[in-house]
């Protein structure tokens, strides 16, 4: 049977400084923005993929938008700053880091328009000067080429940290101990997220490794590694940001584990029937990020209720003019499938029998 | 009465169930294969039947879950080593081609394993979870393949690969998972012998050798074809593709002397090519025509139903070749 | 600016009108002098035809598939300049094939046209070989090899006029009808063209021309001296029970189909004389076709009784006066003169003692009749006692191709053979 406990303890949520983990209250809006554009945002991707208009499969983050945004919000951004690597489950990251809305629409709708001309799915795309790069489907391969990109910016001493995000499951994978060893080795100036979010697919921890936490694995690299409340988007900010400064200084590679929880399925078609009874619910009710966040801000008075109604219609708005604007696209024309496989020849033949 | 229907699926499902049982050395693992029943549910109920010892759930740990299955292997359990979807072998490429495959002739080790995973395209995966990698796998001696297109062979082959006493590569398309349903005679022990292609169809006209979801595309351009053309197609369903089935194909080739090998795989390095190669050495002088290839189109799978549709053979393109190919 | 004109060649003499296969080039396209233009396909041969001069391809007026006369405009090129130099000018492209015979080109042909044939490989006629490589395929060369069938004989069906299977299959069934070749015993060349040499004719001498079917049976002859080892063995059969079963039966029976059912009923015990040669394998024979050599006015033609040993006496004896007749009034199907596997020649009827026939290739054994006549002969009585009688005799010989056929092979098949006709059951009757 099963031995996963039920709803599992989170920190505790310490006493919040006066101006929260150094954020200015426009920066605290903006970060809400982030969060409440996430979650609205698949909310619509949710209904488009059930009125067909998503292919392939749907993959939400619910419950995992606070450090998402979070880890994004700590580094540098603008043109060729900072670089992450969101995995499926950071879409939140990749709007921090400038992706717009429509673009991810067009991506899981596989438009022609879109960032890979519907050649990828979801959140694999990329935009290096902006610092994002998709990962693939192969869990752990982006460690080395994140360590890579890192191992660059040591090169050319520029003061820029790659972040790449790893899941619980994803740590057991070989690239994922060949990348952080090298990146140790190497003092890169690079991060890892390790997403403690209690389900890959749909094994537990316990079935997935033997540690208690994912920071026990990096610390076994030499690397220094932190467990935070991932889903206080206040702790991981701080968190990321004091890794991000010590690597830009310099002084190597910050593991990060933030602990969270996967409230939806692995993909719109998991119904979830290996998760304890009541679990999805408590943590729902007692440690959504976003209402967290949200408390927090009324708290300190960072917010009213009508700035955050605000925001929330903003969205909105932008949300369906994003997807007015590039629902009823075309899809990519076949036989722009064959350009770019190299530089040179500038694309693959064209078989004979399509000749005919 | 007549047994049920069951798919492509199920069959698959109760041959692994009927090797458990049959043979308490054969246990399965692999990434949510247990309580979870498996990412497409091929082993569900499996943990319940034959307990989480027999049916473990791993670690995303593909180079792990085959090097573990080898050394099992050689103490003489039969382990069935699932691929989440087949695309991830590629992690377990060291463990698979250095040291599964050369295992017996370098060190005389017996390494019965069974690799087994979701291949394919059709589905809209995109480029990770569309691809078909006999290719790498087919260019290394020491591993059998084999590639069922019917609910009969899904189980023939997988109780047939458990009972081999080589490493089996054992791809099963999620296009047809669903799609394809069979009778199959209760209480019969089915057993396909690997090694032996199948014909498909017969016919005089044109030979089409295939494998996998293309067997399918073939029939139906050959349904077409006779229809609309009077043209006589034969469909060779290889099945196993390594060792291949010279004598079948020869066979075949011997009687129509023209050949269209269709696969879904690209077309570059993809077994066409090896298939074309052998026609041409053992039966050159019964060509009525050049043997020409339908594959797919040499870029990675795309995502977009257009651009998918575009890259994979078609049935349509079946058709236009064969009939082009029977004017020749 | 010169416009000049591209014709439908004549690639033979016989030849009325050809196919264009394929169009080479497009209109609008650029061509340099005998660059091949297009193909095309007649009855004889296939090939590709050269642009008589440099320029441009105006105007296409033969589609791809259309069949055409001789002399036909094709297409016009544009040159640059007048197309002086050529002394006959345009038409000099009517010479431009020749003629399938070296010794048939005119003499006078500008030597700056050039037949069909691929200028840059160096130039020249498009050799037989490089036909055959562009217009069949390996199998249609095998089953042109195994019937001894030119392959640019025949129309193709298939992409750029090639020849199909279906094509050559056809072709063989048509043969009687549509190719005299195919009326008596294929040629095979294999060691290339057979030369007949030269004779010089005295004053007074008649020279006749071979017809078709003359020359293809010398060329087949020669060309089966050359490839089987042949021997021969004589035996002396005694036919009086075999007479006098025939003056018993109901219906005329021919002491031939007496010997044919005899060689029918004993090639099964002996396969190798029901066999073929093929390269360095010998083809046994799963069905016993026997073939009869028919001597016509015209020539000579060797009809098969298909399933010869699945036939009484009296079926093969109608076959044998059915498949005559036929042959003596043009009537025979194609099927009916192909695939024999062991022919029987009967000049007895002319009175010849013994012959040594020569084997009809791809077989491997001919048997030859000789005159059957009432001859003294010594017999033993059954007191032991010998005396002479009168007896009705003849000889049977048989050539035999000594590559696969050891002469105790012939011989024992020959022995059984006289045996039974000498001890002729009568329930075989």
């Amino acid at each position: 049977m099963n031995a996963v406990p039920a709803t599992r303890p989170t920190p505790a949520i310490g006493t919040a400084p006066a101006t929260a983990a150094g954020l200015s209250r426009d920066q605290a809006l903006d970060i809400y923005y982030y969060l409440r554009l996430t979650r609205t945002l698949e909310e619509r991707l949710v209904a488009l993929y059930r009125q067909t208009k998503v292919i392939g499969g749907l993959y939400r983050s619910l419950g995992q938008e606070g450090e998402s945004v979070a880890t994004a919000y700590a580094l540098e951004r603008g043109r060729n700053k900072d670089i992450l690597s969101p995995l499926i489950r950071n879409l939140g990251s990749l709007l921090v880091m400038g992706a717009k809305p429509v673009e991810i629409l067009r991506q899981y709708m596989a438009k022609a328009n879109s960032p890979t001309r519907g050649r990828e799915q979801n959140v694999h795309f990329n935009d290096l000067e902006k610092g994002y790069l998709g990962q693939i489907s192969h869990l752990g391969d982006m460690i080395p080429v994140m360590a890579g990109i890192a191992l660059t910016f040591k090169l050319r001493r520029e003061p820029r940290v790659g972040l790449v995000y790893i899941g619980d499951g994803g740590t057991s994978t070989g690239s994922f101990h060949e990348g952080l060893n090298f990146a140790a080795v190497q003092r890169l100036p690079m991060i890892i997220i390790g997403e403690y979010n209690h389900w890959a697919y749909s094994t537990p921890p316990e079935k997935q490794f033997a540690v208690k936490d994912l920071a026990e694995k990096a610390k076994g690299y030499g690397i220094p590694a932190v467990t935070v409340d991932g889903n206080d988007v206040f702790a991981v900010y701080e968190a990321t940001k004091f890794a991000a400064e010590r690597a830009r200084r310099g002084k190597g590679v910050h593991f990060i584990e933030v602990k969270t929880y996967r409230r939806k399925g692995h993909a719109e078609h998991d119904d979830q029937h290996y998760v304890p009874a009541g679990e999805i619910d408590r943590w729902a009710a007692e440690n959504d990020p976003v209402d967290r966040y949200v408390a927090r801000l009324q708290e300190q008075g960072m917010a009213a209720p009508d700035d955050l109604t605000d925001i929330d219609d903003r969205i909105r708005v932008e949300v369906d003019q994003a997807t007015d604007a590039c629902v009823d696209e075309p899809l990519p024309e076949g036989e722009s499938a064959l350009p770019d496989v190299y530089v040179d020849p500038p694309a693959a033949d064209k078989l004979w029998f399509r000749t005919l | 009465m007549a047994p049920p229907e069951i798919t492509f699926l199920e069959a698959l499902r109760q041959g692994l169930w009927e090797e458990m049982e049959r043979d308490e050395s054969v246990f399965i693992l692999g990434e949510d294969v247990g309580l979870y029943g498996g990412a497409f549910k091929v082993t569900d109920g499996f943990a319940k039947r034959f307990g989480e010892a027999r049916v473990i759930d791993t670690p995303i740990s593909e180079a792990a879950i085959v090097g573990a299955a080898a050394g099992a292997a050689h103490m003489g359990m039969r382990p069935v080593a699932e691929m989440q979807f087949i695309d991830f072998i590629s992690c377990a490429y060291d463990m698979l081609t250095n040291y599964v495959a050369t295992a017996r002739y370098r060190a005389g080790l017996s390494t019965p394993i069974v690799v087994r995973g979701p291949c394919g395209g059709y589905v809209r995966g995109g480029p990770f979870h569309s691809q078909n990698p006999e290719a790498a796998f087919f260019h290394t001696p020491g591993l059998k393949i084999v590639y069922p297109s019917t609910a009969r062979d899904a189980k023939g082959l997988i109780k047939s690969s458990i009972r081999d006493p080589d490493p089996v590569l054992y791809l099963e398309h999620k296009w047809l998972y669903r799609r394809i349903k069979e009778q199959l005679p209760e209480g019969e022990e089915v057993l396909t012998p690997i090694g032996e292609a199948r014909l498909a169809r017969e016919g005089k006209d044109l030979s089409i050798v295939t494998y996998g979801a293309t067997v399918w595309k073939s029939l139906e351009a050959a349904q077409l074809l006779e229809k609309e053309d009077q043209l006589s197609v034969e469909v060779l369903d290889l099945r196993t593709l390594l060792p291949l089935d010279d004598a079948a194909i020869m066979r075949s080739v011997q009687k129509t002397n023209k050949v269209l090998i269709v696969h879904e795989d690209t077309r570059t390095g993809g077994l066409a090519g090896e298939i074309t190669a052998r026609i041409n050495e053992q039966a050159f002088e019964f060509l009525d025509g050049p043997i020409m290839r339908v594959t797919a189109h040499d870029v990675p799978l795309p995502y977009a139903p257009t651009l998918e549709d575009f890259v994979l053979p078609q049935t349509e393109d079946i058709v236009k070749a064969a009939r082009w190919l029977a004017n020749y | 600016m010169a416009r000049v004109d591209v014709l439908m060649p004549q690639m033979g003499e016989s030849i009325a009108e050809g196919t264009l296969s394929k169009w080479l080039k497009k209109v609008g396209d650029a061509v340099k002098r005998d660059e091949p233009l297009f193909e095309i396909s007649t009855d004889k041969v296939d090939a590709e035809i050269p642009a008589p001069a440099a320029g441009v391809l105006a105007e296409i007026k033969v589609q791809e598939g259309q069949t055409v006369p001789v002399q036909t405009l094709v297409a016009v090129l544009e040159t640059e300049k007048a197309a002086a130099g050529r002394p006959d000018g345009p038409t000099a492209v009517q010479a431009t094939p020749a003629a399938p015979t070296p010794a048939a080109r005119p003499s006078d042909r500008p030597a700056d046209v050039r037949p069909s044939g691929r200028p840059a490989d160096g130039g020249g006629v498009a050799t037989a070989e490089q036909r055959l490589r562009t217009k069949s395929t390996p199998l249609v060369r095998k089953i042109a090899a195994e019937h001894q069938v030119d392959i640019s004989r025949i129309p193709g069906s298939g992409f750029a006029g090639r020849v199909t299977k279906q094509d050559i299959l056809g072709y063989i069934e048509r043969a009687p009808a549509d190719a005299p070749a195919h009326r008596a015993p294929p040629t095979a060349h294999p060691g290339g063209a057979i030369e007949h040499p030269a004779v010089e004719p005295w004053p007074g001498d008649r020279v006749e021309p071979w017809s078709k079917i003359r020359k293809i049976t010398a060329d087949h002859m020669i060309q089966s001296r050359r490839t089987s080892a042949h021997v021969a063995s004589f035996f002396e059969v005694d036919y009086t029970r075999v007479a006098q079963l025939r003056a018993k039966a109901k219906e005329k029976v021919t002491f031939l189909a007496f010997i044919a059912k005899a060689c029918a009923e004993n090639l099964r015990k002996h396969p190798v004389v029901n066999a073929a040669v093929s390269g360095d394998r010998t083809i046994y024979r799963a069905d016993i076709n026997i073939g009869i050599a028919v001597a016509l006015d015209w020539g000579l033609i060797v009809p098969v009784i298909k399933h010869a040993d699945e036939l009484s006496l009296t079926g093969i004896a109608r076959a044998i006066a059915d498949l005559g007749e036929r042959a003596r009034t043009k009537k025979l199907s194609p099927d009916d003169i192909q695939r024999g596997t062991f022919t029987i020649t009967n000049p007895g009827g002319f009175g010849p003692y013994a012959g040594i026939p020569i084997i009809n290739q791809p077989q491997v054994a001919i048997l030859g009749v000789g005159a059957i006549e009432k001859r003294p002969k010594v017999v033993t009585l059954p007191d032991g006692s010998d005396t002479i009688a009168v007896r009705t005799m003849g000889m049977l010989t048989m050539s035999y191709d000594h590559r696969v056929v050891d002469g105790a092979d012939a011989d024992k098949f020959l022995a059984d053979v006289k045996t039974m006709l000498q001890e002729f059951p009568e329930g075989a009757a």
